[in-house]
């Protein structure tokens, strides 16, 4: 299999092109790159700083496996953004009404909360699918723009009625109590979200492979004339991958808030949908892939604050160099097709 | 008393309507170029990305030389630049122009992050114009760029101050408008960018060189989002904070939509959520930021998903005349 | 009329153009005079857009040699052909919708180089059109034209652009009848004028209509060229679908059984919204293949997509073995036994990105034993891959390899044995609609494909032959219909009939009054 190959190592060259350009980046400011990566491997092995880096990488992991559901059935979903601030918007009203009103046992917090979270960023997601399906609204444009109405709605709440009374103004929700957060994998200093992680990866690889909607969605995703010609109804298989989709996002919101913050703020995600997007790339749609890149993308988050700290690199490098690796990508798609091409000649 | 009233009335409308105006060019300039590109086929989500590069370069440019005209042509070109990168992956290597986009977006917060970075920021300077004193190099601010009265049409209550005491980029912008309006419309090579974007095979058998023109209108749709990104900051806030486009990229975006594709209804379209911003901000000032300007910022959003459901009718998108071929890309073949 | 050398407009000496698998064109020549209009005639697939589409610029020719005006020319592209005075009219109008008339037919002109003057050109656009007794407002839009009104902008395009040698691609198939009177007037006017006008067509009342000669071609090469009054309707049928060879395929005759698809004056809509079926009454019965002959674009497609349920119908009902299913979808009629070998398998029958595992339980994933509730029993899907590859003698690897690696032939097969032998259970179909299965495939596949047809109809199938290949319609049909813009021209038996008959009926000029059930 020549195109398998030099599709892996298309994306392996594209990692290292960017790490080099980084690496002159960090170069033409005078720091020395060896000392700058010697700081992101740390980031790797110090407990404290892995279990940061883990944290962060939950949700961008969670946003990933979904984004990898509806980019198998073409649907370009690009609210994994507004999709997770859906999810922490859901997460967060149930440990309100929970603390208010003491009617949800804690034992049975955290699970209201992820059916909350799934439910309601799945909700998010069916809009766009819907419009789509029925009147071939281009999705790319509706879900961007959602992004920016979830993130807005969830700034009223927290500048609005669910603003701490005690909290001096600041905009941020009262502290969730201890089980509504995340618990850490008893022992170490990694967040069990990170468990969460794998069973949600198996979860979407068995859907995916083993199931007849995943039949359907790789059939939608491929053909639309050879699904209609099935039976397929695409409205159906587009809904209910969204749903999926849009839900895991909204895991992932739920990953923020009690995984990171430990309680809603505005701007709560730094563009992990975003990232999501990267990463979903980078992974080639495989959610085994999605779930260690997910998690080294959150990792370099924690590395960006690390250099900021240790070397006064600016944190945004690690945001050139995420960018970067995207560019590269993408930009390495091209090689591959043409090598595909090459490799057809000659059969 | 009344007459006081009112006064405080129109003071404070003048005010509104000057930001409008402010807000508005920002929203203008970025989505006229976006016009352009998507007129001739190509979606660019990089608008935000090559914005904040702008908006980054004309803050390092002026502080270092105080040369306004350099820092806005400076902040142009550097626009320009990503948006080649777009050109080249979207038109040449014919990949997905969305993703190439995003990436793009995503280059541009990054990039301009870190060169403004204060460490880094400051080698800049000093590299640009060794005589700048250090405490010039920390500043965040620089002056903004004079008002201009035109003399007479100033003069009209209310309206002439908002629309004729300005600065030089917002009547550049009028002219803009109507320059680009007439040229998309009334000339030949404009005719040509509104067939490529609708058929490009067909354009292409006529003689038509359908790279050319797609790549020059994804140039300008950079140069425009580079422009808008230096107006942002020298031409309306002043004042460099990171990321500070906060969004307006995808605006434009929305506003390219919102306005079906015409540069005429850009500029409606632009005051139109300028004023959403200018209201908001006005709103905050009297002690009603509290009360959910949120929704209000909602707006140019949630019109702009009503807008997609209306084209949505074969009808309406006839009429109007959504550029068929948007983000397809276009192969020549035997 | 004047045919001396110095009146010839366009010569094509020795046109030879070959597309994979396909001679398009084979030493084709052909002449068009000033002041003629040429018809030239054909089934579909006889190479007359080809050859057409060569002097357009569209294709360049592998051999050959084209003069115009007596000068040897090379034409890389449309706008070279439009610079030689060559203008074409698809069937397709290559029109932008949301573009007035005048931008439309101003696009790609030279002059004004910068500032259009609308104005001026809106002048002499209708100016233009009154000259061939057309009305046109110039600033209207497209999409506020008629189909007619369309053609009108585009021929005003080509004659704008100063050109006056007019290539008509099936001028017709969008007009009324009143609509193509007025073009025929508008036509012989032009000839007057002294352009060259060649038409292309399939109908041969057309032909007498306006043409002054025709060239008749046939699978890539011209079989004659003669003035009209030398013409016969009977002699230009019979030139154009040929007296080929049969080799007779060994069919048995069996008795047709009960009916299993009865359509009853089924009406439904096209891809544009536009009547497709007008009116169609047809039975298909167990053992018998019902062959549906016409022209491509007559509503073949609609008539099986309406078969197998993946067409609403707007009126009229829809019969499988006696179960009323009109609008029932897709799923039921696969339930029902409905197999579907559609025309486009590489974007429809198969989705070939996937294997041929999976392509071969495309419409038949949901069902057992290939899944249970909601999910799918690989096993399963693998071993009926494995007894399909072999009962169809499919060429491939193994049944995971991805299906866009196989020939095209063996994709054909992939679709095949699906459609046949992939019913979970091993049950027959009871209707096979097939729609052009041999399009495109070599002769061992050809013929491979019209066997395993006619085994099927033996063990009780019912087969319902879409084709543009009259020799596969006559050899594989029990009966055949013959289809013509959307209604059925008549039903007859290849025994009782002729291509002559047939062919007339194809192209509209004759129709069965009584039509045998």
């Amino acid at each position: 299999m020549v195109t398998r190959w030099v599709s892996v190592a298309v994306s392996i060259g594209a990692v290292l092109l960017a790490v080099f350009v980084t690496a002159m980046l960090f170069w033409a400011i005078g720091r020395d790159p060896i000392e700058a990566y010697a700081v992101i491997v740390h980031v790797f092995v110090d407990p404290g700083l892995l279990g940061e880096s883990m944290a962060r990488g939950v949700p961008i992991v969670l946003a990933t496996l979904g984004l990898i559901v509806a980019f198998r059935m073409n649907f370009w979903n690009i609210g994994a953004e507004g999709q997770i601030y859906l999810g922490m918007f859901a997460a967060t009203g149930v440990v309100l009404w929970g603390a208010a009103s003491h009617m949800l046992p804690p034992a049975l917090m955290m699970p209201t909360m992820v059916v909350t979270a799934f439910s309601v960023g799945g909700i998010w997601g069916l809009i766009p699918a819907f419009l789509r399906a029925k009147l071939q609204v281009n999705e790319v444009l509706t879900t961007l723009m959602m992004n920016y109405i979830a993130m807005l709605f969830v700034d009223y709440l927290v500048y609005g009625p669910w603003k701490d009374p005690h909290g001096h103004g600041f905009p941020l929700t009262i502290p969730f109590p201890d089980y509504a957060l995340i618990p850490l994998i008893p022992g170490t200093t990694i967040t069990s979200g990170v468990i969460a992680c794998v069973v949600v990866a198996i979860l979407v690889y068995y859907v995916l492979s083993r199931t007849k909607l995943g039949y359907e969605i790789r059939v939608v995703g491929e053909s639309a004339s050879a699904a209609r010609y099935a039976g397929i109804s695409y409205m159906q298989v587009a809904l209910l991958g969204m749903l999926i989709s849009a839900g895991l996002a909204g895991l992932g919101g739920l990953s923020i808030v009690s995984g990171i913050i430990g309680r809603l703020r505005p701007r709560a995600s730094p563009g992990y949908g975003y990232t999501a997007i990267i990463v979903a790339f980078l992974s080639e749609l495989n959610p085994w892939i999605a779930v260690p890149a997910g998690l080294i993308f959150g990792g370099l988050v924690t590395a960006g604050e690390a250099l900021q700290a240790a070397l006064r690199i600016p944190f945004s490098g690690i945001q050139v160099f995420q960018a970067l690796i995207f560019l590269f990508v993408i930009t390495g798609e091209f090689l591959k097709r043409y090598s595909l091409e090459v490799s057809w000649g000659r059969r | 008393m009344g007459a006081e009233v009112v006064a405080v009335g129109v003071e404070w409308l003048g005010a509104f309507l000057s930001s409008t105006v402010q807000a508005g060019t920002v929203l203008l300039l970025a989505a006229l170029g976006e016009t352009y590109a998507e007129r001739s086929g190509i979606l660019n989500l990089g608008v935000e990305g090559m914005m904040i590069v702008g908006a980054a370069f004309s803050y390092l440019i002026t502080l270092a030389t105080g040369n306004d005209l350099l820092a806005i042509l400076v902040a142009m070109g550097m626009a320009t630049l990503l948006a080649l990168i777009h050109a080249v992956i979207s038109i040449s290597f014919r990949l997905n122009q969305i993703v190439s986009g995003l990436a793009i977006t995503l280059f541009g917060l990054g990039l301009s992050g870190y060169l403004t970075f204060p460490d880094v920021r400051v080698g800049i300077l000093r590299a640009i114009n060794p005589s700048l004193p250090m405490s010039m190099a920390y500043r965040q601010s620089t002056p903004k760029l004079p008002d201009i009265s035109i003399p007479l049409l100033s003069q009209i209550p209310v309206i002439g101050p908002a629309f004729f005491r300005q600065n030089a980029i917002i009547y550049a912008s009028y002219v803009l408008t109507v320059l680009l309006w007439w040229f998309l419309f009334k000339t030949r090579p404009g005719l040509n960018i509104r067939s490529v974007g609708e058929n490009p095979a067909m354009a292409d058998s006529l003689g038509i060189n359908v790279y050319l023109i797609r790549y020059v209108a994804t140039l300008l749709g950079g140069a425009l989002a580079g422009l808008a990104g230096a107006f942002l900051f020298i031409g309306y806030q002043p004042f460099w904070v990171e990321g500070m486009t906060a969004g307006r990229g995808f605006v434009a975006l929305a506003l390219v939509i919102f306005a079906a594709w015409s540069p005429l209804r850009v500029m409606a379209g632009a005051y139109l959520f300028g004023g959403v911003e200018a209201l908001q901000f006005r709103l905050q000032v009297l002690g009603y930021g509290t009360t959910a300007p949120q929704f209000l910022l909602m707006l140019p959003y949630v019109t702009t998903i009503i807008v997609l459901v209306a084209l949505s009718y074969e009808m309406i998108r006839k009429k109007i005349g959504v550029p068929a071929a948007l983000a397809i890309p276009y192969a020549r073949e035997e | 009329m004047d045919t001396s050398p110095s009146k010839k407009l366009v010569e094509m000496r020795d046109i030879v153009k070959s597309f994979p698998g396909v001679l398009a064109n084979d030493h084709v020549n052909f002449t068009l005079y000033r002041g003629e209009i040429h018809a030239l005639l054909g089934e579909n697939g006889a190479g007359k857009t080809t050859l057409m589409n060569i002097l357009y610029g569209l294709y360049r020719p592998d051999e050959g040699k084209i003069l115009v005006r007596g000068k040897p020319v090379k034409i890389g592209s449309p706008a070279d052909a439009l610079h030689l005075g060559i203008g074409m009219v698809h069937q397709h109008f290559k029109l932008i919708p949301p573009h007035t008339v005048v931008e439309n037919v101003i696009l790609g002109l030279k002059s004004p180089r910068f500032k259009l003057d609308v104005g001026r050109a809106a002048h002499e656009i209708s100016d233009l059109a009154s000259r061939y007794g057309w009305k046109i407002n110039p600033f209207a839009r497209i999409w506020q034209l008629s189909a007619g009104e369309k053609q009108m902008v585009e021929i005003l395009k080509v004659l704008y652009h100063g050109a006056d040698i007019l290539i008509l691609d099936e001028p017709t198939s969008v007009l009324t009848p009143q609509e193509t009177r007025g073009l025929f007037e508008s036509l012989k006017k032009m000839r007057e004028e002294g352009k060259g006008i060649v038409f292309i067509t399939h109908k041969l009342e057309e032909v007498f209509a306006v043409g002054n000669r025709v060239t008749v071609m046939r699978k890539g090469r011209v079989v004659a060229t003669m003035s009209m009054e030398k013409a016969t309707r009977e002699e230009l049928a019979r030139l154009m679908v040929g007296r080929p060879v049969l080799f007779r395929l060994e069919k048995e005759s069996v008795e047709p059984g009960r009916p299993v698809l009865q359509l009853e004056d089924v009406h439904a809509l096209g891809e544009k919204g536009v009547p497709a079926l007008r009116g169609i009454t047809l039975i298909v019965r167990e053992r018998e293949v019902l062959g549906i002959a016409g022209v491509t674009g007559n509503g073949q497609l609609e008539l099986a997509e309406v078969a197998t349920g993946l067409r609403k119908v707007t009126h009229g009902r829809v019969v499988v073995d006696g179960v009323d299913v009109t609008n029932k979808g897709p799923r039921a009629f696969i339930e029902k036994g409905i197999a579907y070998i559609p025309a486009e398998r590489q974007r429809e029958g198969l989705v070939i990105g996937m294997n041929v595992a999976e392509n071969l339980v495309l419409r038949y994933y949901r069902y057992e034993p290939f899944s249970r509730r909601a999910v799918i029993n690989w096993r399963m899907v693998d071993e009926n891959a494995e007894k399909l590859v072999r009962k169809f003698e499919i060429v491939t690897p193994n049944v995971r390899e991805t299906t866009r690696h196989l020939s095209g032939g063996n994709q054909q097969k992939v679709v095949v044995a699906r459609e046949l032998g992939g019913r979970p259970g091993g049950k027959t179909p009871r209707l096979v609609v097939a729609m052009y299965p041999t399009r495109g495939l070599d002769v061992g596949a050809t013929e491979y494909v019209r066997k395993t047809l006619l085994r099927y109809r033996e063990m009780g199938s019912a087969i319902f032959l879409v084709s543009e290949d009259l020799e596969e319609i006559f050899q594989l049909s029990d009966r055949i219909a013959v289809i013509f813009e959307g209604q059925i021209m008549g039903v007859v038996r290849p025994s009782e009939t002729s291509y002559e008959e047939v062919g007339l009926m194809m192209a509209g000029a004759k129709r069965l009054e009584e039509i045998p059930a």
